[in-house]
């Protein structure tokens, strides 16, 4: 490792080999470790063809260019589009460029803001800025924050990459850097013809030529000011390539089963595996007999999942996989057979653990009651008692939503292969490196106390923001908790984690092929946990784990079920006075924190904030619980008590699901209680609209507001008087979500068909917004409701404001899926279980959207946030925020409110289908 | 374990199985074909849509037996009908995750070989087989539209 500078936010590798390897990033370790001093990014020396992890290689032979796609590809378009905001900044000429999905490499790809970057060395470090998506979970491909994280930062890198290229050029031509221009591949002295290629050697040599001047990197600043206006871009908001659409539909695109292992004939044969798992969390292994499996023809070994003394997957135990007995065979049929002889004949005892009585019909009466009592205040503003006593009208309902599997298209599927001590596993995953951490230390550190050094910070990792929150408190409190409960110094328990995650990061190699579909599924490797406890019984075999449909249905991490109570006096105007909020689901967290001995709850509360037991975390009060947005002078918002009993995990836009259903249905309840249209209404609770400020949050007792990771206020500091920008400010601002409630009224016709469909039986019109992962959606559903009480949805339209739309095309798309998928949860989904075992097995019983059941029309609309919203950004562009998630919360709560509009039932439980008929 | 003479793509193939082995898993496993997709493995999800003599089936519940007296074409294989749904698939960025597509486009083409010019209905009739959770509905029926050279029909 060289030199690190903080304001320099490129590096460039000029190696004896002339090949080139541009980085720009900040590790973790370097972060927290002893060259804490040296946030920012770096330049890696010595790299190579062999380590080509750096986002970056330009080939000293070709002139041709590799990228590395650092976030997973599961349909949302990153791996273009990142790659696309590259070359457009680079100039490089797409068709001499490849993009390749990278490994897991928690130390090469969190990348502050280019701002945060160029932070003056003299600042002290508890008010720097770490990046956004540190190391440790760069890649984790989750909460729709790849383009936010990633693209000022990606601007700023292609910039740079072109800069030293123009510099090398200068130097060659023998002309100021102002002559110099980058066009396509090429670089060229202006208005003279002469030029060179990128991969030209001479360009090379002069590359490091700068580099041995120390010229190179230029300084931050410097980059930044050589990043090209917009009208010159080429990709950057407008049609952008798609990499994978041909091997899409060649079917030569490769998924999770379709890797092939290297190796070729020196490989053992790949095996495939298959494994009935105990149906109740927490359940485990008594005895198996394998001797029914084993007559199937091509069965080769029958053997359980879980090593001894790891505890089986359910409640707080994080992603460990259920209990299992793997059949283990020469092809996938043949494991299926396997698989069925075991259960056919009983050949699997299990002791079904604390959970064996759960009913989800039971929990669901439970939520109510819990909802009925006085919850933990989380956010409080005015007094809501004294109002209700004053209200001229009081309206109020409970909400449930049900247990939800993403179930996406291709099911779990992992590969491992065991060598001298090493796995290499092939996973689809949207989080490499939270597959290597978690898989990595179930296979290297069995005491599950010790696991937890993985988690342990020091005070460096915080910045001044984080300490005011009190998240150093939090995490400080584990440390010692931790320390104690190890018999250790704090100084011993740093050591002991780096010592683990380089245990970890050099003996777990994990590759990422397409995912087959995510939706926060693919973010848990309980199925690379399989495959890697197998490999290890058979080195040198790679052993596939397949999953089943039925497997996916029935071990999902589900997302949560909640009840929500609402209660608002209406004054007589119709308009609230006063909102109470009463929500309880079953947080994730969990399930990734059992909820004793004291230490994991320590460590729980300082993991994002995590909570205690029972109630949800600050990553879920944001989605929608403590940012509430109407405008009303009196609110307190409580959480009541949830406690888990099956996996609970996250599906697409997690807890807005939940939130969002019970705000805006109950947005239309008091409409129609206030005999009021409902979308006046809507912009009437949502006022005309204010920008968020963080002290607004904690005068009214929201502590530590999540937002998705990113701050409400901007950050900045004083250099020499002037004030810099660190990164930008993401507070929740209901001027957009009046404007774009405004937009899809405007685009649905929606005044004029309300008064059509006032004389017309069976139509309505139903509206709902929400802000999530910090864009806002509004969305318009057309319905119609026959005499058999049949129901058919003719048209949506949505609205979507993300900041700036970088690959429009990707976000129109997003916006069409993701209304299908909340469509489809809305009118379909419901998981359900019975003595602790989920009952549903396979898309007949767990139906999701089809074809004939989709609006023809879904129509999307792309909307710029408001002009006064734009203005208070340095650069007069709101940057681009999540497009994966967003376009889904809003949707049932549309659906909800056209069926009443449509002169049908109030819908207050999902899946609709108990109230109206899905055809 | 019985021999199966397979005619894949234009290809004789031979294959040593069991004869109650889903087709699907002899084209994945045994011949190497990935295009073809595993969903569900009971004919609710369409992902591992093939044709038998130009007829969508799907491979997971087809024995290979059965399979081994019709000429099968996959995903890897060549049709005009297939071709030209490739390509409108490509022109109107049909695919997200793209996982599904291949089955989509099996069924499509085949519905497209029989009905030229299929009218909405006819293509939810069809169509409906097929599970998408990306969503992408909307632009399959526009490609599917686009290769019948019509605008959108009821």
């Amino acid at each position: 490792m060289s030199e690190f500078n903080r304001r320099d936010f490129l590096r460039i590798t000029g190696v004896g080999t002339g090949a080139v390897v541009f980085s720009c990033y900040i590790s973790p370790e370097l972060a927290l470790g002893q060259e804490k001093q040296s946030i920012g990014s770096i330049l890696h020396e010595g790299i190579s063809l062999l380590n080509p992890l750096k986002f970056v290689y330009l080939d000293p032979i070709t002139g041709n260019m590799t990228i590395w796609a650092h976030r997973s590809e599961m349909g949302q378009g990153i791996k273009s589009t990142l790659a696309a905001v590259l070359v457009d900044e680079m100039e490089a000429d797409w068709s001499r460029v490849t993009v390749k999905q990278a490994d897991a490499d928690a130390e090469a790809f969190g990348i502050a803001f280019p701002y945060a970057a160029s932070l003056p060395k003299e600042l002290p470090l508890d008010q720097s800025e770490p990046p956004i998506v540190r190391g440790e979970d760069a890649q984790f491909a989750d909460s729709s924050r790849s383009m936010a994280a990633y693209f000022d930062a990606f601007r700023a890198f292609g910039a740079g990459v072109r800069m030293a290229l123009s510099m090398a050029a200068a130097r060659h031509f023998n002309v100021d850097l102002s002559q110099i221009e980058a066009r396509q591949h090429k670089v060229s002295v202006k208005g003279g013809g002469r030029s060179v290629d990128y991969g030209d050697p001479r360009l090379l040599f002069h590359l490091n030529k700068l580099n041995e001047e120390k010229k190179l990197p230029p300084d931050t600043d410097a980059i930044l000011a050589y990043r090209k206006p917009p009208s010159e871009w080429r990709y950057i908001g407008k049609q952008m390539p798609f990499i994978d659409a041909q091997d899409m539909v060649n079917g030569k695109a490769v998924y999770g089963a379709d890797v092939e292992v290297p190796g070729g004939l020196l490989r053992a044969k790949m095996l495939t595996a298959m494994i009935v798992r105990c149906p109740v969390a927490n359940g485990s292994l008594k005895s198996f007999n394998p001797e029914e499996a084993m007559k199937v023809p091509g069965v080769k070994h029958v053997v359980a999942v879980l090593p001894q003394g790891v505890f089986p997957g359910g409640v707080g135990a994080a992603f460990n996989p259920h209990a299992g007995v793997a059949v283990i065979a020469e092809n996938t049929w043949a494991a299926w057979q396997g698989r069925r002889a075991l259960v056919n004949n009983n050949s699997v005892q299990w002791d079904l653990g604390p959970h064996a009585s759960y009913d989800s019909a039971a929990f669901r009466d439970e939520m109510k009651s819990s909802t009925s009592q006085p919850g933990k205040v989380m956010r409080n503003k005015g007094d809501v008692d004294a109002a209700f006593g004053s209200a001229a009208k009081t309206v109020e309902a409970h909400y449930h939503i049900p247990h939800l599997a993403q179930a996406p298209m291709e099911p779990p599927v992992a590969i491992s292969v065991y060598d001298n001590g090493t796995w290499d596993i092939w996973a689809p995953s949207q989080g490499p490196e939270l597959l290597q951490h978690y898989v990595g230390v179930a296979l290297l550190e069995p005491n599950v106390v010790k696991q937890l050094v993985w988690n342990v910070e020091d005070r460096g990792a915080f910045t001044a923001a984080q300490v005011a929150a009190g998240d150093w408190q939090r995490q400080d409190d584990f440390n010692k908790t931790l320390a104690q409960a190890l018999g250790v110094d704090e100084k011993t328990l740093l050591a002991m984690r780096d010592d683990l995650k380089k245990r970890v990061r050099s003996s777990v190699r994990v590759h990422v092929p397409l995912l087959g579909g995510g939706f926060g599924r693919k973010s848990k490797p309980d199925y690379a946990m399989e495959a890697a406890f197998l490999a290890r019984q058979f080195p040198g075999t790679p052993i596939r784990v397949q999953w089943t449909r039925e497997d996916d249905i029935k071990f999902s991490y589900y997302n949560a079920a909640a009840g929500q109570y609402w209660k608002a006096g209406l004054g007589g105007d119709g308009l609230p006075t006063a909102l109470l909020w009463r929500g309880a689901a079953t947080s994730f967290f969990g399930t990734l924190f059992p909820a004793g001995p004291d230490v994991f709850q320590k460590a729980r509360q300082a993991f994002h904030n995590g909570g205690t037991d029972g109630y949800l975390s600050a990553i879920e009060r944001a989605h929608g619980f403590e940012d509430m947005p109407y405008d009303v002078p009196n609110i307190r918002i409580e959480n009541c008590v949830a406690k888990n009993h099956i996996r609970t995990g996250w599906m697409r836009s997690v807890a807005n699901i939940y939130h969002a259903f019970a705000t805006c249905s109950f947005a239309d309840e008091m409409a129609n209680a206030a005999g009021r249209d409902s979308k006046d209404y809507l912009l009437d609770l949502i006022g005309k609209g204010h920008r968020y400020r963080q002290k607004e949050f904690e005068d009214q007792g929201v502590k530590a507001y999540d937002n998705n990771l990113f701050p409400v206020e901007k950050r900045t500091y004083l250099l020499k008087g002037v004030e810099k920008l660190i990164i930008p400010q993401y507070p929740p601002d209901t001027r957009r979500l009046r404007a774009v409630v405004e937009r899809v009224a405007q685009e649905s016709g929606w005044n004029q068909k309300v008064q059509q469909y006032k004389g017309m039986k069976g139509r309505g019109l139903g509206i709902a917004a929400h802000r999530s992962f910090l864009s806002y959606v509004a969305i318009v559903a057309d319905v119609s409701l026959n005499d058999k009480n049949e129901l058919t949805v003719n048209e949506i339209w949505g609205v979507i404001d993300c900041g700036r739309a970088v690959n429009p095309d990707r976000v129109a798309a997003q916006m069409e899926g993701g209304i299908v998928y909340g469509l489809s949860y809305a009118l379909l989904g419901e998981i359900t279980c019975k003595n602790g075992a989920v009952e549903q097995n396979n898309f007949d019983d767990y139906p999701v959207a089809r074809m004939n059941q989709v609006p023809r029309m879904i129509h999307t609309i792309v909307q710029d946030p408001p002009r006064e919203v734009a203005d208070e950004y340095d650069d007069k562009v709101v940057p681009p925020t999540g497009v994966g998630e967003p376009p889904t919360p809003a949707v049932a709560p549309a659906i909800a409110n056209a069926i009443v509009a449509a002169g049908g039932p109030r819908i207050r439980e999902i899946p609709f289908l108990r109230q109206v008929t899905v055809l | 374990m019985p021999i199966f003479q397979l005619h894949v793509n234009g290809v004789m193939r031979t294959v040593d199985v069991d004869g109650n082995m889903p087709l699907l898993w002899v084209l994945r496993d045994v011949l190497g074909l990935k295009g073809t997709k595993f969903g569900c493995g009971v004919a609710q999800c369409g992902a591992c849509t093939v044709h038998l003599d130009g007829h969508a089936v799907r491979s997971c519940i087809t024995d290979c037996g059965v399979a081994a007296l019709a000429h099968i074409t996959t995903i890897e294989g060549q049709s005009p009908q297939i071709q030209a749904c490739q390509q409108a698939w490509i022109d109107l960025g049909v695919p997200q995750c793209g996982f599904c597509q291949p089955g989509q486009i099996m069924t499509a083409s085949a519905m497209l070989k029989d009905i030229p010019n299929p009218t909405d209905e006819q293509i939810d009739a069809y169509m409906r087989g097929n599970i998408c959770r990306c969503g992408t509905y909307p632009r399959i029926r526009a490609a599917i539209h686009q290769v019948a050279g019509n605008g959108s029909k009821s």
